[in-house]
């Protein structure tokens, strides 16, 4: 550490008023290859507090949350624990000081069982050195009941869980090493509805234990409804720490964007022109059922509905990856069998699919080999692909999208989620199609990018082009659509305007349990 | 910066092999002579020939292990073709490719229609071919083809072995079409993710089908340059030919998991165990010694490959 904190500050306690703080981070930098992507920020936490931690991809969250997790060391600043300035060389010092991390990507063994994960690498042992499996089970009984989730079977593999009951058993091991700190990213990105308000109140019941949580997250209703203290962080700098009471989400914001958002959805742009795709009756065996729709040019149709009512398959039933198995699909008024996704693409439709990751893109391919891909037929000089249009078509990409990159040969991977999502439009534009399908068009991005996505959907739908957006979030949905078409159980249950879309009938209809045939 | 990045293990297999040659060229004046050099060319051609389509098979994450007994299914009936049945022997030798060709592409059948992994399919397929092939020749060899065909194997054009002009040929196609065209873009996107290829209007199982008719189609041509090069027809033909072949493509740099790898890389890494294979041979190591360092060179090549990627982070 080439520390700018006094000489000789080594384990003295710097001050009274510090000292009971379970984390403070001071004037901490961090640089990758020469670039600084932590300039200087300060952070603390009080015990049994929830302090959000905020700020578009790439601000420095990821980079903060690794120093204090012991997987990152800073290059410039100290870090006290109680007072005492400590050194994390890896994240086992990070938790012998009591810091335990739930982290985005689930890191569960899914082999073994509840109580086996949330004991794993610290397992109770009887006196002979075997494994004391009743004082594990007990325990693990105990910490789950602690945390409301007495309905988990801690017998059961871990395999068979949803993302949300899994996550129940992270915070669990991060309990059952008496974790003082609490770092959750972006707890929230993968659960449902029900599995939200269920963490909701785990984390609120760790706060009244007198647990300090680092919260990270890009949904504004969570940070109201839980934090106490917010800090924004931008481009790597601190921008400010606030008491929740404090901001409203204008502020918030414009704080992490660094300008003022003056609406949230942009508003509609020209008018509609001609249907171009039309589905009459169509159906793939009995996940979607007789699906009629019409789509017309320069509208964006909004398709709600909850995971798993059909919405996703409708749209891989129409780009071909799942051909219809009955009723017809028209394109301009002509029927035609889309019987693969290459045929999609060649009738002008676009599939920007719900994850980006594994459907999206090739993570360890460039952005310029990602851009070309869906495109290469376009791309060639006599039989070779031609390098040079491949790279100027990356390069007009990244301008175009303001993709943030080094440049058209970096890899995608390392890329944040925004940018990454910007690829994935890059590609699919690039076709030039008139019928662009976007499956959760921003999911798990910040607002930033978020509100740039919005802005150019409604430019394209301005200039002609025919959008069907699905999206899990209701005011994306409600924000962004000219006309909702609601589904549920494979079918289309509602269909609303622009006028009377509204949270509540949306809502309602979508969560219905409809009897069987009461639907079509 | 792409092609830097990718030439990286190529750039370290190339001084392994100047490093090799230099060394084994010290341990005996017979090695490094033109006539040497030549004749170990020609020995390198079947298994060259067959590795520049599973590099490709590689790329897309997929595994063949039928070649070696595609190949010596074909050789068999080249000899039946022409001798049991009475076709005239070039008649023979086309026909016996279609049917290596048609293996290939029972393969690649297996593996898109009915989602066998490749690994599974091929090993049954080995089985199969084989099973074929001795089968069919009732452990007769077959011997007494006229002296123009021996110039397949034997045969030289400008002083250089008339294989080596066919592995040459075979190597600068295959390198254009992995490297430059959307043939190969699209092999590449299939091993790296085979989904998001998918997703991307990227033909996977017509792609795929390709690749694997083609290893059956190399395979076959192989079958032809080896019975013209030691004259008879028998049904082992090419048994472990497989492991030869992916041996050198992995030691190219291919990468097992799939989306990476090149032609360059496999060329070096053949001539890289050619060239040792014979040099110790000539400096008097026996046969189980030179497997030995081949081993040892391979999970070397392995590890600087490996340490190499983790140092390019991310």
């Amino acid at each position: 550490m080439t520390g700018k904190g006094t000489p000789g500050a080594h384990d003295v306690p710097s001050g009274n008023a510090a000292s009971s703080l379970p984390i403070e981070l001071r004037s901490v930098s961090k640089s990758f290859a020469g670039i600084r992507v932590v300039h200087s920020v300060s952070f603390d936490m009080h015990p049994g507090e929830v302090h959000a931690l905020m700020g578009e991809n790439g601000a420095g969250k990821s980079t903060m949350i690794k120093i204090m997790a012991g997987l990152h060391q800073a290059d410039e600043g100290e870090i006290l624990v109680n007072g005492r300035v400590v050194k994390f060389a890896s994240p086992k010092d990070a938790h012998a000081a009591g810091i335990a991390t739930v982290h985005q990507e689930l890191l569960l063994f899914p082999e073994l069982t509840v109580a086996e994960n949330i004991f794993l690498g610290q397992t109770p042992k009887t006196r002979l050195g075997t494994i004391d499996w009743q004082k594990m089970r007990e325990r693990s009984r105990q910490l789950l009941d602690s945390l409301d989730s007495g309905d988990l079977d801690i017998d059961q593999k871990v395999a068979t869980l949803s993302v949300g009951n899994r996550q129940r058993i992270e915070i669990a091991r991060a309990l059952a090493q008496d974790a003082r700190v609490l770092i959750m990213d972006e707890p929230t990105a993968a659960l449902a509805e029900a599995d939200v308000q269920r963490l909701m109140a785990i984390v609120r019941n760790l706060r009244d234990r007198g647990v300090a949580i680092v919260y990270v997250s890009h949904r504004m209703p969570e940070i109201f409804a839980l934090a106490d203290r917010v800090t924004v962080l931008r481009d790597g700098h601190h921008v400010a720490t606030k008491n929740i009471s404090d901001v409203d989400e204008p502020a918030l914001v414009s704080m992490m964007v660094g300008r003022a958002i003056d609406r949230l959805y942009p508003a509609k742009q020209g008018t509609d022109g001609d249907v171009i795709l039309e589905l009459k009756d169509v159906s793939y065996r009995s996940v979607v059922r007789g699906i009629s729709l019409k789509l017309k040019r320069g509208e964006i149709l909004g398709l709600a509905g909850l995971v798993g009512s059909g919405r996703t398959e409708t749209a891989l039933t129409i780009f071909g990856i799942t051909p219809a198995t009955s009723g017809e699909i028209l394109i301009d008024g002509k029927a035609q069998a889309i019987a693969s996704p290459e045929a999609a693409r060649d009738l002008g439709i676009a599939y920007i699919p719900e994850d980006r990751g594994s459907q999206g893109l090739i993570r360890m391919q460039t952005i310029e080999e990602n851009v070309a891909l869906a495109n290469l037929k376009r791309l060639m000089r006599g039989f070779l692909v031609d390098a040079a249009r491949v790279t100027a078509e990356a390069k007009n990409a990244i301008t175009k999208f303001g993709i943030r990159a080094r440049g058209p040969e970096q890899l995608v991977r390392q890329l944040s989620g925004g940018n990454q999502q910007k690829v994935v439009l890059g590609k699919w534009l690039a076709t030039n199609p008139r019928i662009l399908i976007m499956d959760e068009p921003t999911r798990g991005i910040d607002v930033g990018a978020k509100a740039e996505i919005h802005l150019l959907m409604r430019k394209l739908a301005g200039e002609g082009m025919a959008i069907l957006m699905i999206s899990s979030e209701l005011p994306e949905v409600l924000g962004m659509s000219d006309r909702v078409l609601v589904m549920n159980g494979g079918r289309i249950v509602g269909e609303f305007d622009k006028e009377h879309a509204t949270a509540e009938a949306v809502g309602t209809i979508m969560t219905r349990t409809f009897t069987n045939g009461e639907a079509a | 910066m792409t092609a830097t990045k990718l030439l990286r293990h190529e750039t370290i297999l190339a001084v392994l092999t100047v490093i090799a040659l230099a060394v084994l060229a010290s341990l005996s004046d017979k090695f490094f002579t033109v006539e040497n050099l030549l004749n170990q060319g020609r020995l390198m051609s079947e298994v060259g020939l067959v590795a520049l389509a599973m590099t490709f098979v590689i790329v897309t994450g997929g595994i063949d292990l039928s070649v070696g007994s595609i190949l010596g299914l074909t050789a068999i009936l080249l000899g039946v073709f022409w001798k049991n049945l009475g076709l005239p022997l070039p008649l023979a030798m086309l026909a016996a490719i279609a049917c290596g060709t048609f293996a290939g592409w029972v393969n690649g059948f297996i593996i898109t229609r009915f989602r066998v992994p490749p690994l599974i399919a091929t090993l049954a397929t080995l089985a199969l071919y084989r099973g074929l092939a001795e089968g069919i020749s009732e452990a007769r060899s077959v011997r007494g083809y006229p002296e123009w065909f021996f110039f397949f194997g034997q045969g030289e054009v400008l002083g250089v072995p008339f294989q080596l002009w066919l592995l040459g040929l075979a190597t600068v196609i295959a390198a254009v079409i992995l490297g430059l065209t959307p043939f190969g873009r699209a092999t590449y996107a299939i091993g790296a993710n085979e989904t998001a290829a998918r997703f991307s209007g990227i033909r996977v199982n017509a792609t795929k089908l390709w690749i694997y008719t083609a290893a059956g189609f190399l395979s076959a041509l192989a079958a032809v340059v080896f019975v013209s090069r030691v004259t008879t027809t028998r049904s082992d033909m090419g048994t472990g030919l497989e492991l030869d072949v992916i041996t050198g493509v992995v030691l190219g740099g291919t990468s097992i998991f799939g989306g990476r790898g090149t032609i360059i890389g496999t060329v070096l890494g053949l001539i890289l165990i050619q060239a040792l294979k014979n040099g110790l041979s000539l400096s008097g190591v026996k046969g189980d010694g030179t497997i030995v360092v081949i081993g040892l060179v391979l999970i070397g090549a392995i590890l600087a490959g490996a340490l190499f990627d983790r140092n390019r982070g991310g």
